[in-house]
């Protein structure tokens, strides 16, 4: 039992950090009855948009360049961590604009432009930065590891389980504690209403879709040190984002979070015992919850179904 | 939407010619500046894109793990090959079978569900499948792919082919295509077909009127498995190897794109359009850029934003809009 104890703490970690990965993409999901399959490629890119902003060599030169290198790293760190994520969530506006002609059609089209874009996406980063990996520097403070229970622990990712909440517990004050929030939730279940009472539903889907973005963005950075950077990563994050709403329920927040908490334990303890096959269990999971609960655990009724 | 009323006759002059052109390929495919071998990936892709279609453009059902059945076939060609008989039609048999069991496990679960979750679930299954290919080394030689599938002459009792050659196996393939055609095209347009389209337009009329929505759903997922089974064996057989990429999600979305950007909503051809389109933008555009994608995907999110009806539906356009003004001339020419 004692020997558990690491796989369920990793699995903790990667839970949180799951659960972050599906936040943004529930976010549009669930008020816009959208499927961004573009969130993995914009995980990916703010991944790469944080390494071209900490990592060798620069991304520009001159004074600017040079004033920005002298910084140390934490400052860097702390300041890619807010400006990378805003320069994905203007790519965010830009789908979100092309998507707007999408509203009210079937949602497959949707569904297929935001693959067409995930595609367009995934070709940028292979021309800018190529299909090699990179590692994200990190400051020295969450760098290293250190021993507990006759284990070497990564202080990253005790970072990065703590970043993950601390999104999580944001995002979840703004749409649950916030004017911005109520309008938004209300916007989903009654469209017209809202705009009857004078709000700008157009603006609110802009500003949904820049923070879902926003919200992949800082997922993909804070994710980098442990996944690395490459080409790949946006589909690993973009399948158990997808897996994890639909377990969830799309819609419910807390049920993205649940699910993701859910699927990384599962990924945890089958790595402990079966450790190439524990991406399957996650298949397997969302395959007999939906069989049995279409809704997914805690999901309410959607159009999404019709 | 492509509806079974205006289903015309398959063969008319048009198809003829068409079907001349497609006979004379290898002759003047190389001097045309591109590869023997595209010919034959036209064919098969074709194949499973005809086959996909039926789910897509006339059931309206969107399956984003149809890549899993096109490696099954593939996978299935070549273990049949290894294991059972070197015999083509057995190889063939055993990847149009696995992919159909396959079709039928993953429909039993998804044929209840609808738009996303139905596309929500398929991708889980493609992803499932992607991934035992992938982790199941003894049997299918994980990442590096299950080597060497041979191309297996065409025995047909009295004479023998063989295949080893690129225009004998164009030929080969394009006979299966024929018959693809003609097999999906008298199902397009049977009574099968249209209660397929009316569950598109409407499951919930379709019920109503009494039609059994789950088994029809169903049977339109195991057919379209079945060709994809096909096209992947022939893709195992022509390749000489079966590799889990063709099983990833991506593959899964490119044949979505192809059977879009050709037109497969509105017309029954759509998909071979497609199919042609995105094998000569990936050879061109990739013999001048590598992220040719980019490209492609550009035009792909064009059709998806301006055109959702595709390349076909454009040529309609233009087609409808010749015959309306060309339309009085035979009333006045009527009148003596």
């Amino acid at each position: 039992m004692f020997t558990l104890i690491p796989f369920l703490i990793n699995g903790l970690t990667l839970g949180l950090l799951f659960a972050l990965i599906a936040l943004g993409f529930m976010l549009i999901v669930g008020v816009m009855e959208q499927i961004n399959l573009a969130h993995g490629s914009l995980f990916a890119l703010g991944a790469y948009v944080a390494y071209a902003m900490l990592g060798p060599p620069l991304p520009f030169t001159g004074e600017v360049g040079a004033w920005w290198a002298a910084l140390p790293l934490w400052l860097r760190y702390a300041v890619a961590l807010i400006i990378a994520p805003c320069i994905v969530g203007l790519l965010g506006i830009l789908i979100e604009q092309g998507m707007r002609r999408t509203y009210g059609k079937d949602p497959l089209f949707g569904l297929l432009l935001t693959f067409g874009a995930a595609l367009v996406i995934e070709d940028l980063i292979r021309s800018i930065w190529g299909t090699r990996d990179y590692i994200l520097p990190t400051p020295d403070a969450i760098s290293g590891g250190f021993i507990a229970l006759n284990l070497i622990w990564s202080s990253y990712r005790f970072f990065a389980a703590a970043a993950a909440a601390v999104f999580i517990l944001l995002t979840w004050l703004l749409i649950e504690r916030t004017r911005f929030g109520a309008v938004i939730k209300a916007g989903a279940h009654d469209s017209e209403m809202v705009r009857a009472l004078g709000y700008d539903l157009a603006k609110l889907r802009i500003a949904v879709f820049a923070i879902g973005t926003m919200l992949a963005a800082a997922a993909g950075m804070i994710m980098a040190p442990i996944w690395g950077i490459r080409p790949h990563m946006g589909v690993d994050a973009v399948i158990p984002a997808f897996l994890i709403i639909v377990l969830g329920g799309v819609g419910s927040f807390w049920g993205a979070v649940i699910a993701g908490l859910l699927v990384g334990m599962v990924i945890g303890l089958t790595a402990a015992y079966a450790s190439e096959w524990s991406l399957l269990s996650m298949y397997i999971l969302l395959i007999v919850v939906v069989t049995f609960r279409s809704r997914g655990l805690f999901g309410k009724k959607s159009i999404l179904e019709a | 939407m492509q509806t079974p009323a205006n289903a015309g006759r398959l063969i008319t002059p048009a198809m003829v010619g068409v079907g001349l052109l497609l006979v004379t390929v290898p002759f003047w495919i190389t001097s045309a500046g591109l590869y023997q071998y595209i010919g034959v990936e036209i064919l098969i892709w074709a194949i499973y894109a005809l086959g996909f279609n039926l789910l897509l453009g006339t059931a309206g059902l969107p399956s984003f793990g149809h890549g899993a059945f096109f490696g099954i076939g593939a996978y299935a060609f070549g273990l049949t090959q290894f294991h059972v008989a070197a015999n083509l039609w057995v190889c063939l048999l055993g990847g149009i079978l696995a992919a159909s069991l396959a079709g039928a496990l993953v429909a039993a679960f998804v044929a209840r569900r609808r738009g996303i979750y139905f596309a929500f679930l398929t991708i889980a299954f493609g992803q499932v499948f992607w991934f035992i290919a992938m982790k199941a080394r003894d049997l299918t030689g994980g990442e590096d792919g299950l080597l060497p599938i041979a191309r297996l002459p065409v025995d047909l009792g009295f004479v023998s082919f063989d295949l080893s050659d690129n225009v004998a196996l164009y030929f080969f393939v394009l006979v299966l295509f024929l018959l693809t055609v003609v097999a999906l095209w008298r199902l397009t347009y049977s009574p099968f077909g249209r209660i397929l389209s009316a569950i598109r337009q409407s499951e919930l009329r379709a019920a109503h009127l009494g039609y059994r929505v789950v088994l029809f759903k169903m049977l339109a997922f195991i057919v379209s498995a079945a060709f994809a089974g096909l096209a992947g064996s022939l893709f195992a057989m022509a390749q000489g190897g079966a590799f889990p990429e063709v099983m990833a999600l991506h593959y899964s979305g490119y044949i979505v794109m192809m059977v879009l950007v050709g037109g497969g909503l509105v017309s029954f051809w759509g998909p071979v359009v497609g199919v042609v389109v995105f094998l000569l933008a990936r050879d061109l555009l990739g013999a001048v850029t590598l992220t040719w994608m980019l490209w492609f995907g550009l035009l792909f999110v064009a059709v998806i934003l301006f055109r959702p009806e595709g390349i076909a539906g454009v040529f309609q356009d233009l087609r409808r809009r010749l015959t309306r003004r060309a339309t009085p001339q035979p009333a006045v020419r009527s009148t003596p």
